[in-house]
């Protein structure tokens, strides 16, 4: 997707914030131990903190100099709604996922991104996400035991519930 | 030998890490086959899962999924004319058009016969050259390890993308992310603004996860709407003529792969496409034209890229040096199990050295079984909607970085590498050598602190030791020479060489 010979929109931008993060982590650096011994513990993270600050100036530069514009858009092409908005999801994903639970936050992640990518019914999005969280669960969480939290279904009673079910009882 | 033979077979013998192999190639096969989702990003998602097992069912899974993955990557370039994964890019050339003569199912089965073959002669080298580079590698000094992990990172930025000034942009502000936390050596803080949270730094797998997984799916949200091409396929398994016709030339170009996959920063894309120009250089009479569905030119890039796997586990297992970036991530997740890549893992746990290499053959015999059966199942899943396909990576990528330490805060990291790799990669900065430089960060820095130490501080000093060392003169050569390349100067030079050379040829 990327033409280096042309520019493309937000790229002057991202190139001067690259500059400004590496020059702030240069001075982070420069305040681990300053320039005390070369085999300080700032001594590494300076070089590579000036070799980011060096590029990124030089990145910018050839930047600045680029003439022709790529007939793109910001919003539609680099960031369009539709990436921002499963970004958002993630998001809430993440801040959902301790008070409801992994089964709830999956699900409700699942079956809107999948409804609002395919557009195909409510019903049927949540039909593949109820499968496909299914079988994430049983793959990850049964064969994996990758602990997850379990908010609001009660996931490890019922997991013993179900494992006593199978034992026949007869360990009570 | 008998005990190295018994390491060998460990994963042969017992039914579970078998079936772990067994696994592994087919969810790379399938993972690496499934256009934009690459074996970095099924290795990267997949391991965070396995933190909680132990070393050697861990290690099954990883090779299973990295030697399926770089086969899997051929299928969707035959069928589709798109390259699942970077080093099938040269397959695409010669694979593509020889579907579009219907002959796919032969493409398909020649093109894992000769993986087979590639992955196999890469596995034999591994197993004959470790040793010796290994008992080399003790004499390399600080500097030379220093050296030699400042080229890993620099050729991968300079090979895998557009510009070597982003490529180095990009290694050290991995490195910057891997210093992050308490100082291995003096527990001073760096980088950490006062919060405990980062005193053990940060997670290398949320910032893996973020880069391979969140920002490529994200960058697949572009393509939402292309539909999947359906293929019909016939005949699969290869006449015994057809593999006899092409050995000598898959030996010629398996050695290629497993040269270029033991070369530090470069992996089997590059072996594919250097095998493939080799390829069109000695086959002087194509049955059919390169370009148009020649078989040499399926043959080569395939047994290439297979072969750079075993290459590849040579710098991995005797320097602790990675290739690329899958085995950047194999050696995250080594280290994250208590094991040490260096040359000391080949005197202190030769165990391990035989258990991968055992696990390895396993791995290339389930490619060619599951290479040559499943291709119903297989097209099934590659015509999967993304609508669905996406959600679900992006779902796995949360849990997988939530729970390698069951920490939110971790996700948090992911999310925020996810978005950062994606803004990277639309501007055309490389995300390989992040990762790069995250493993290496603290290979680099306590060595060079070495050095620097034993030369009581005198930068002088050090320089006169790598110009006295062969070694040492040598890589520093190399370092030197990837930053000249990149300058007007050398192109200047090289296109009025060229146009000599051209000259002379004319006459």
């Amino acid at each position: 997707m990327h033409d280096p010979s042309k520019k493309m929109p937000g790229e002057t931008a991202f190139a001067v914030v690259l500059v400004g993060l590496s020059g702030f982590l240069l001075w982070q650096a420069i305040l681990i131990s300053g320039f005390e011994a070369l085999s300080s513990p700032g001594a590494f993270p300076m070089a590579a903190a000036f070799a980011m600050l060096v590029t990124s100036v030089a990145i910018l530069i050839k930047t600045l100099r680029l003439r022709e514009r790529m007939a793109l858009r910001f919003f539609t092409d680099v960031a369009p709604p539709v990436i921002l908005a499963m970004f958002a999801m993630m998001l809430g994903y993440a801040l959902l996922l301790k008070p409801l639970g992994f089964l709830p936050t999956s699900l409700l992640f699942l079956t809107l991104s999948i409804f609002a990518l395919r557009r195909r019914g409510l019903l049927w999005s949540f039909g593949v996400s109820l499968a496909s969280l299914a079988l994430v669960y049983v793959i990850f969480r049964l064969v994996f035991t990758v602990l997850m939290p379990s908010g609001l279904v009660p996931e490890g009673e019922i997991l013993a519930w179900l494992g006593n079910l199978f034992s026949g009882g007869d360990t009570q | 030998m008998t005990e190295a033979l018994q390491f060998f077979l460990i994963s042969w013998l017992d039914l579970k890490l078998l079936g772990l192999v067994a696994l592994g190639t087919f969810a790379g096969i399938y993972v690496g086959a499934i256009p934009g989702l690459s074996v970095t990003m099924a290795v990267s998602i997949l391991i965070s899962f396995t933190f909680a097992w132990d070393v050697y069912p861990a290690l099954c899974l990883m090779v299973g999924i990295y030697m399926g993955g770089v086969y899997g990557g051929s299928r969707t370039a035959i069928l589709l004319n798109i390259p699942g994964a970077p080093s099938a890019i040269a397959t695409a050339l010669d694979g593509y058009p020889l579907a579009q003569k219907g002959q796919a199912g032969e493409a398909i089965g020649l093109s894992t016969v000769m993986s087979f073959v590639g992955g196999f002669i890469g596995i034999g080298v591994l197993a004959v050259a470790a040793p010796f580079v290994s008992e080399f590698a003790l004499t390399f000094q600080p500097r030379d390890y220093m050296l030699l992990a400042i080229l890993g990172i620099l050729l991968v930025g300079s090979l895998s993308g557009e510009s070597l000034l982003k490529g180095v942009f990009a290694g050290a502000l991995g490195l910057l992310i891997g210093a992050v936390g308490l100082d291995p050596l003096t527990a001073e803080e760096r980088f950490t603004f006062g919060m405990v949270e980062l005193w053990g730094g940060i997670s290398f797998i949320a910032v893996m996860i973020g880069l391979f997984g969140v920002s490529e799916a994200l960058t697949q949200l572009h393509h939402i709407d292309k539909a999947a091409v359906k293929q019909t396929i016939g005949r699969i398994v290869p006449s015994w003529r057809a593999v006899g016709k092409y050995l000598p030339l898959s030996l010629q170009t398996s050695s290629i792969g497993v040269i270029i996959g033991a070369l530090p920063g470069t992996g089997g894309d590059i072996a594919a496409l250097m095998a493939y120009d080799h390829a069109k250089r000695v086959t002087k009479k194509p049955e059919v034209p390169f370009g148009e569905g020649a078989a040499e030119g399926l043959v080569a890039p395939e047994t290439a890229n297979n072969a750079a796997v075993g290459g590849a586990f040579i710098p991995m297992l005797t320097l602790g040096i990675p290739g690329d970036a899958v085995t950047a991530i194999i050696i995250g997740a080594m280290f994250i199990h208590g094991l040490n890549p260096g040359p000391m893992l080949m005197i202190e746990q030769p165990q391990m050295f035989w258990f991968i290499t055992g696990a390895l053959v396993l791995a290339n015999i389930f490619m060619l079984i599951f290479g040559l059966t499943g291709i119903r199942l297989f097209t099934k899943i590659v015509e999967m909607p993304r609508a669905v396909l996406i959600p679900l990576i992006l779902l796995l990528s949360i849990v997988g970085a939530y729970a390698v330490n069951n920490s939110i805060t971790d996700v948090y990291w992911m999310l925020l590498f996810g978005a950062f790799g994606y803004l990277l990669k639309t501007y055309g900065y490389q995300v390989g050598p992040v990762i790069l430089g995250v493993i290496l960060s603290r290979l680099i820095d306590e060595n060079w602190r070495r050095a620097i130490i034993s030369e009581q501080e005198d930068l002088g000093r050090l320089f006169m030791g790598v110009l006295t060392s062969p070694l040492s003169l040598v890589l520093f050569g190399a370092v030197v020479f990837i930053f000249i390349s990149q300058t007007p100067l050398w192109t200047g030079l090289r296109a009025r060489f060229g146009t000599a050379r051209a000259r002379g040829d004319g006459v």
